[in-house]
């Protein structure tokens, strides 16, 4: 990045724009138009929360500068199935600052979701004055996690697909064990991930004792499929009491130096107005002798 | 004392209206204070920006200048009030002078801080939301204190002196008279009402100076009170009231002068004055001195890492120049002047004067600037102009206005107000010649 | 110790679904977490198709995102986040000053060009002691000294451990700048740079957004994000995982992409904390900068970056 060279470089634009301008003066206005435009990428990516909520994270970005950037104030148009018919219209919506937006599959979508175990999701965006149409797609096969605990703090996970209007277990696809947490979710043990045997399924041992949980040690623990290429994202999640009864304390309602305005210390106050009150009465005492005087003036 | 010499001594004090030359002055004065207002309008419009403070540099000259009014400030406890008490007579002609210092340079130490703040029509939030645990609200309570005892200091000796203004009804004009009965009617040289004055003046007298000696313990805690270094000093409390001891006493060494050559008071404000007060500016000048050594010497000996390039910014480094002139300038140079007999005379005393307060006045930019540009973490991802401090021109033009301004109060008000107490003149001079008799 | 329900509320809603609460499905466990029955439902369902393919209905309040989180108020701005205490790790072993996190937080929080809440310092303790780069963020300090000497309360600890800044307030009085050992305050000399529509919202201490001229800002954990569920914009942007963030309370930090157990992460790392001697107790911890696979190329001092400033 050298900001100092910009001048420079936007002189350079502008000479070429007038160039362009002289020579297509008569033919095209247009031209100088077109030019500026940017290709959109739109982002699909499929969630499936306790197979219950399903929704689906629209992103969009565009390279500017080399670099992809988020772009906000995007409108799209979300269709089930991969031909964009107004039938198949699930939602629309707008990006945000953060260049995304979240769009819970509706019921209407109900009849075609019960067509197949595949589905298709397709974003498309119209043009804009800056960017150029765009379209964005993914593609998923239905499946769902079931999760459970066992003694000596075991955790089972099982990740089921829809086969033949079956859930059938599936082998060979990697989760990850987690405990949830703010921000992010914490494995249960060292493993990073875990495969899925025959069965479908993964066996993982809890290993963060003494983890403060809630008030009463309870942690919720989940069992995720994470951006996959056929599943998307997939999770579930029990809670558990394995955790350490979570002991909070603070000092915000303390009396310190450090604390909001009538929470000062008590040997601060009793200084403060101790002095003040004994240098302020010697005042007001001598404003009334003033008084006085004035009293004995008048006499 | 026969009456004639009371008449003398009153018609010698009298406030005198402005000759040329204090026309020209107030003129001069008054340039340099809407100099001062013109700046700050530009600093209300544009920002902070027009200044040269930035985010290292955060606090420049305002607040230097504030040190330094808070500092000059203390002089009226000084003079007024532990020559009092010790029952010093020969300062009577001095404790005015000292105590309209006092209350000018408080005003305006007041006046610049809201200069200083990002957000003066904020000022309000300091009574609504003040927290008691901020140094800033103890300097907010002690200035407000110290200025209303400065006040009736002033006020209690003036009573008599209003009186006998009074009675020149023709020389006063309509205004000043309307004033000095608003002021003072009511005084009838009551023996009563002079108990209570007396007795008033000592309360006072006792009670400023613990007040004195906190507004300056508690400017020197904004400093203290951080961990920066140079400021992170326990010495700090006592180095700042040395310092105002010197740096006051200084300030009333040229009013003297001043107000002796303009007003021709040779035969109240004499000789002997400078030379006592002479002796007074080098012992002050020494024990500054001594709170220097302990100051530069002590961390310059272990030299820690974060003070390191602090003090050696000071003692050969960027600072050096400055912090130099200012050393010799208000300490060592007037020792050596007041040392010596004749230079306690009224012109090199003067002069010594003038060199304190100078000097000073750039200690106090000592003590602000080169620490801030000293961080613990290096000065990094900033702007270029922000490693450096180089007062703009609007900060010195507020800066100099307030001290005009401070001034120009001082001027007005011995204009308007007899500047040697007319009253204690005429009791001190019988009280001479009843000892005389004896 | 019973935690503030009501606070904790303001995570939930933004979890997405609580298990229990659906209607049909997931087996209901016995031990059901505290937070789920504190969710008092908003009595708004939103219907939704579930994977079975089976019609479900949730209460609006479950879902995420409600959308654009309303704007917390000045009052619940200033107390905080109850049963949170916010940390940083910083990992100084992998910072190679790429600057994204600069480049974000200037981005996010429309920070007057040429200032910066983050620096990135190219640090060398001693002569024969090794170069490393180390960002630095507001400590958000247990003990602030900004705080204390803030007199109109203008800068504030929070109960989870924020240090904020309410710009309304701020006299710019600039003692908090002096106060503060890390030198990590900014202060707006003039009206700040920034977009009309940005300049014209109403402040608010969390988003610290818009910055006002005669004020200071800086760095404030983003809890505007937190509350979103999201991460400060620094942690989010680093190409590197250098910042990780989380709360001290659930014991884990993360960078996004990596979750540590905090406490075992600086016990592995030996993790510390700047100017200890200071007793401030800062709520950022750096992990040294052992075992680097780059080198240490200080472009501020071949020159390359003299021009830009
Ligand atoms: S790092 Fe500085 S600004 Fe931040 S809390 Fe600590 S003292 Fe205050
Ligand atoms: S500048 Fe503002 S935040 Fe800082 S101490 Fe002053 S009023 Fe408080």
């Amino acid at each position: 990045m050298k900001p100092y060279l910009k001048p420079k470089a936007m002189r350079m634009k502008n000479i070429f724009k007038i160039i362009a301008f002289v020579v297509y003066l008569i033919p095209t206005v247009l031209l100088a138009e077109t030019v500026e435009k940017n290709t959109l990428v739109l982002g699909v990516k499929y969630y499936n929360d306790n197979n219950a909520v399903q929704h689906l994270v629209i992103s969009a970005k565009s390279k500017i500068d080399g670099k992809f950037q988020k772009i906000a104030n995007i409108a799209v148009k979300v269709f089930i199935t991969s031909d964009a018919d107004k039938n198949n219209l699930i939602g629309t919506g707008i990006t945000s600052e953060r260049g995304e937006f979240i769009l819970l599959i509706p019921p209407a979508a109900k009849t075609e979701w019960a067509k197949s175990a595949t589905q298709n999701f397709v974003a498309v965006s119209a043009a804009t004055k800056l960017y150029e149409e765009a379209r964005g797609e993914a593609t998923i096969t239905k499946a769902k996690i079931k999760i459970d605990t066992a003694d000596g703090k075991i955790v089972n996970a099982k990740l089921l697909v829809l086969t033949d209007s079956v859930w059938k277990p599936m082998t060979g696809v990697e989760m990850v064990l987690a405990i949830k947490r703010l921000d992010g979710n914490l494995n249960i043990s060292e493993t990073a991930t875990y495969t899925t045997d025959s069965a479908g399924a993964v066996t993982g041992e809890f290993k963060r004792d003494s983890l403060p949980g809630d008030s009463k040690g309870n942690l919720v623990l989940l069992a995720n499929v994470i951006d996959n290429d056929i599943y998307g994202n997939l999770s579930a999640e029990i809670n558990v009491p394995w955790g350490k009864p979570l002991s909070y304390t603070t000092n915000y309602n303390h009396r310190s130096l450090f604390a909001r305005r009538g929470h000062s210390p008590f040997w601060l106050e009793f200084l403060a107005y101790g002095i003040i009150i004994a240098v302020w009465v010697v005042i007001i005492y001598l404003v009334f002798q003033i008084k006085k005087i004035v009293k004995l003036g008048l006499e | 004392m026969d009456k004639l010499r009371e008449d003398k001594i009153i018609a010698d004090l009298l406030p005198q209206e402005f000759g040329k030359q204090g026309k020209i002055w107030v003129v001069c004065l008054l340039f340099f204070a809407a100099l001062g207002v013109f700046a700050y309008g530009r600093q209300l419009y544009y920002g902070l920006e027009v200044t040269a403070m930035r985010d290292y540099a955060s606090w420049g000259i305002y607040i230097s200048n504030f040190v330094f009014f808070v500092a000059i400030s203390l002089v009226g406890s000084l003079i007024t009030a532990v020559l009092r008490l010790t029952n010093v007579k020969w300062s009577t002609p001095l404790t005015r002078i000292a105590e309209i210092i006092a209350v000018s340079a408080i005003t305006f130490a007041s006046l610049i801080i809201i200069v200083d703040m990002g957000r003066p029509e904020r000022f309000y939030n300091l009574f609504l939301h003040g927290r008691l645990q901020s140094p800033i609200i103890w300097d907010v309570i002690v200035i407000t204190t110290y200025f209303f005892i400065s006040l009736l200091l002033l006020y209690f000796p003036l009573l008599p002196d209003l009186k006998i203004m009074i009675g020149f009804k023709e020389r006063n004009g309509k205004w000043l008279q309307k004033l000095y009965v608003f002021l003072g009617s009511f005084w009838k040289n009551k023996a009563e009402q002079f108990k209570i004055t007396d007795k008033a003046i000592n309360i006072l007298a006792i009670a400023i100076i613990p007040v004195a000696f906190s507004i300056h313990t508690v400017t020197s805690w904004l400093f203290a009170t951080t961990y920066r270094p140079g400021w992170d000093s326990t010495n700090f409390g006592a180095y700042f009231i040395s310092g105002a001891f010197l740096v006051g006493a200084g300030g009333v060494v040229i009013a003297m002068y001043i107000f002796r050559t303009h007003y021709k008071l040779e035969k109240y404000i004499t000789d002997d004055h400078f030379d006592r007060m002479g002796k007074v500016l080098v012992l002050l000048a020494l024990l500054y001195l001594y709170f220097n050594f302990n100051e530069f010497l002590v961390p310059a000996f272990k030299m820690k890492k974060s003070e390191e390039d602090h003090l050696l910014g000071l003692f050969t480094g960027e600072f050096a120049p400055i912090f130099w002139f200012a050393i010799f300038t208000s300490m060592f140079i007037p020792i050596f002047i007041l040392l010596f007999k004749k230079g306690r005379k009224p012109i090199p005393a003067f002069i010594a004067g003038i060199l304190v307060v100078v000097g000073s006045w750039f200690k106090r930019f000592l003590i602000v600037t080169p620490t801030l540009l000293h961080p613990f973490l290096p000065m990094h991802d900033v702007p270029a102009n922000y490693h450096h401090y180089i007062p703009s021109w609007e900060e010195w033009a507020i800066a100099g206005g307030s001290l005009a301004g401070a001034l120009l109060v001082i001027t007005f008000f011995a204009r308007i107000f007899p500047i040697i107490p007319i009253h204690e003149t005429i009791l001190e001079t019988e009280s001479h010649e009843n000892e005389k008799h004896f | 110790m019973k935690i503030n329900q009501n606070s904790r509320r303001d995570f939930i809603a933004t979890t997405l679904v609580a298990g229990a609460t659906l209607a049909g499905c997931a087996t209901k466990n016995p031990f059901t977490a505290e937070e789920i029955p504190d969710v008092k439902p908003s009595g708004e369902m939103v219907k939704l198709l579930s994977v079975d393919g089976e019609i479900i209905e949730v209460d609006k309040a479950f879902l995420k995102p409600v959308p654009e989180l309303p704007a917390v108020m000045n009052t619940a701005a200033r107390e905080g986040i109850a049963g949170k205490k916010f940390v940083m790790v910083i990992d100084l072993s992998r910072c190679k000053s790429v600057k994204k996190c600069q480049t974000a937080c200037n981005h996010m929080h429309h920070i007057h060009p040429g200032q910066n809440w983050i620096k990135v310092y190219p640090m060398q303790e001693a002569e024969h002691t090794a170069p490393y780069w180390q960002p630095t963020t507001c400590m958000h300090c247990d003990e602030p000294p900004c705080v204390k000497v803030c007199p109109v309360d203008a800068t504030f600890k929070r109960k989870d451990g924020i240090v904020l800044i309410d710009s309304d307030r701020c006299i710019g009085c600039r003692f908090c700048m002096a106060a503060c050992p890390y030198s990590t305050r900014v202060f707006n000399w003039e009206e700040p740079k920034i977009a009309k529509e940005i300049a014209d919202k109403p402040y608010s201490c969390e988003t610290s957004v818009p910055q006002k001229v005669g004020t200071v800002g800086k760095c404030d954990f983003c809890p505007d994000m937190v509350r979103q569920g999201n991460l400060p914009h620094c942690v989010s942007a680093c190409p590197n995982g250098v910042f990780m963030f989380g709360d001290l309370l659930e014991d884990t930090v993360t960078n996004g992409s990596e979750t540590f157990r905090f406490s075992e992460l600086i016990k592995d790392k030996a993790g510390y904390r700047l100017m200890e001697d200071l007793g401030t107790k800062p709520s950022v911890y750096y992990l040294p900068p052992v075992n680097r696979n780059f080198p240490f190329e200080n472009k501020v001092e071949s020159g390359e970056e003299e021009k830009k400033a």
